[in-house]
């Protein structure tokens, strides 16, 4: 008797199997292994019962695509969409056992194959989605304030290190994609494409997605410290931008800005080794 | 095995998170599905938290793939561990189903060959997944549209030789009965009576679409008549079990679920004595309850 492994195998086969050659247009995957190991009834043969699992795999992870990216699925049209979703469906088998998880690596298909790869706003606009998805459900973390800086004795702070909370993400585009999402997110025509050179900060407070473009030395800022620099690294390297009597309060101020925020998890202060 | 009786409850949907907040309408529990909250945190954790406060819960799982033929996924098993902690739900179900293999994963309740082997294979499962949670699970019957050549027994006869074995309960799904029943040429009636009275802890109800000649599982319509039906034969062999609806696409206002859940209730009322429908301590937990 076949194992019960083997059946498994098999099944999975036409499941992808039949992923496949609906992609190319043609309606069953005829032959597969599994169907001499289905019965047919007069109303239905084993393959019609078979092509039921089938077509409901491609529909399900189908609809978890588009509900995940439903800006670029506007931007491109239903017909490319199509495309993009066989083809991820083909390359990318679902190995996380949540629908949720299932389309992590749609930028890095767009990223890599043709013609995908020579629209830069179309990966633009997907890691916008991405970043927004992540940020949904990212790890919830008890947020500082500005009135935790007070707790920071004065000789810690050339030592003081910063914990962002899990939502905070950094999108460089190169494209006005950003404003394309926003006019598709709010139904409204998308601008023509146009150069950019923005970095967006992407982050949840109060369980909203919230984003804001920054400027370069903020920008910096943030890069660094999430890095792992610490604060009088930080006042260093903000020389780049701004006079060396005005770096410290600059760079308080851009903590400020971030506590209130609720973009800041914790303070490491190296004397004690851990975050409070 | 004595079994606690929940009431009736609805399955806990994003879309109304807000109304139950708002109104904090009269269900007697909500049932989660577990996968939706083994997120980091974020709005679905916010709102699960804040309903929990109100209502007593009950967790139900998708992707435990309980009959697969890969090792048990401890992550898997870890996040649900970590998610019955936060809940303290009364009890934990998942489906008498595989959904993955060779670690890739299907997002579907695939059906299992009913033989000896593969209820050895299950039961075995079924144990150490009980030992790791520290509680009895709950088995459901799927809804399906093939049956293997490699099958021995009706899926009743195997369904309760597993839950024999693993010492497990059943959550008897009255829908997928009848739209088993239909693509699979049984009578449903004998599917309910072949049941253990004593393993069954919960009905599910839903809705189901026609594809030609076959009937699909597609929670996406109210509970048909012949459903209905089914249910108050159930309600007549089993006793007084805790039932909820199922609805997981078109999915309508709060109320309109709502209203079906009373027809589910006056079925019950007019089936059963009232002593029957008696709802158990509204402070039982697991560790006084089914664990």
């Amino acid at each position: 008797m076949t194992s019960l492994r083997e059946l498994q195998q098999s099944f999975m086969k036409h499941l992808h199997g039949e992923a496949s050659q609906h992609a190319e247009g043609s309606e069953h995957a005829e032959g597969s292994e599994i169907v001499q190991h289905i019965q047919s009834t007069p109303d239905a043969t084993a393959q019609r019962r078979l092509d039921i699992y089938a077509i409901g795999y491609r529909l399900r992870l189908k609809e978890a695509i588009t509900t995940d990216f439903e800006c670029l699925h506007g931007y491109i049209g239903d017909d490319l969409f199509d495309q993009l979703m066989d083809s991820y469906i083909n390359q990318y088998p679902s190995q996380h056992p949540s629908l949720r998880y299932f389309s992590q690596h749609l930028v890095e298909l767009l990223s890599t194959q043709k013609p995908f790869v020579d629209y830069p706003e179309i990966i633009e606009i997907a890691k916008i989605e991405h970043a927004f998805n992540h940020s949904f459900d990212a790890a919830d973390c008890t947020t500082l304030s500005t009135e935790d800086l007070s707790k920071i004795a004065a000789e810690s702070w050339p030592t003081l290190e910063v914990k962002f909370h899990d939502s905070v993400q950094l999108l460089h585009c190169k494209h006005n994609s950003f404003a394309i999402w926003k006019a598709i997110t709010d139904e409204n025509n998308p601008p023509d494409l146009e150069p950019d050179n923005t970095t967006w900060l992407i982050w949840r407070k109060d369980l909203i997605s919230r984003y804001r473009a920054l400027d370069d030395a903020e920008m910096y800022a943030l890069t660094r410290l999430a890095a792992g620099d610490n604060f009088s690294e930080l006042c260093e390297g903000l020389l780049d931008y701004f006079e060396e009597e005005k770096t410290p309060s600059q760079a308080v101020y851009y903590l400020q800005t971030w506590l209130n925020e609720m973009m800041v998890c914790g303070f490491l202060l190296s004397s004690k080794k851990q975050y409070f | 095995m004595t079994r606690p009786f929940l009431g009736f409850g609805l399955g806990l949907r994003t879309e109304h998170y807000q109304t139950i907040l708002d109104n904090k309408p009269d269900v007697d529990w909500f049932e989660i599905l577990s996968e939706n909250y083994m997120v980091p945190g974020g709005k679905p954790l916010d709102f699960l938290d804040k309903i929990r406060a109100d209502y007593p819960m009950v967790m139900h799982g998708v992707s435990l793939s309980i009959g697969s033929t890969d090792p048990l996924d401890k992550t898997y098993l870890k996040q649900l561990r970590q998610l019955a902690t936060r809940v303290e739900p009364y009890w934990i179900s998942d489906h008498l189903c595989w959904t993955s293999v060779n670690q890739h994963n299907s997002h579907d309740l695939l059906p299992l060959p009913y033989n000896e082997a593969t209820i050895e294979h299950v039961a075995e499962r079924i144990c150490q997944v009980q030992d790791y949670l520290g509680r009895q699970l709950l088995i459901e019957n799927l809804s399906s549209y093939v049956t293997y050549n490699e099958s021995e027994m009706s899926e009743w006869e195997f369904l309760n030789e597993i839950a024999r074995r693993a010492d497990c309960w059943v959550l008897l799904d009255i829908n997928n009965i009848f739209v088993s029943a239909h693509n699979h040429h049984f009578e449903p009636i004998d599917y309910i009576k072949g049941i253990d009275i004593d393993r069954v802890m919960q009905f599910h109800l839903a809705g189901h679409s026609y594809n030609d000649s076959m009937i699909i599982d597609t929670h996406d319509h109210d509970v048909c008549d012949p459903v209905w039906d089914l249910y108050a034969k159930a309600l007549q062999h089993f006793g007084a079990v805790s039932t909820m609806i199922e609805r997981d696409d078109n999915i309508p206002e709060f109320n309109e679920l709502h209203d079906e859940l009373k027809t589910a209730e006056k079925i019950a009322i007019d089936t059963l004595p009232a002593k029957a429908l008696t709802l158990s301590q509204p402070n039982m937990r697991e560790s006084e309850g089914v664990a």
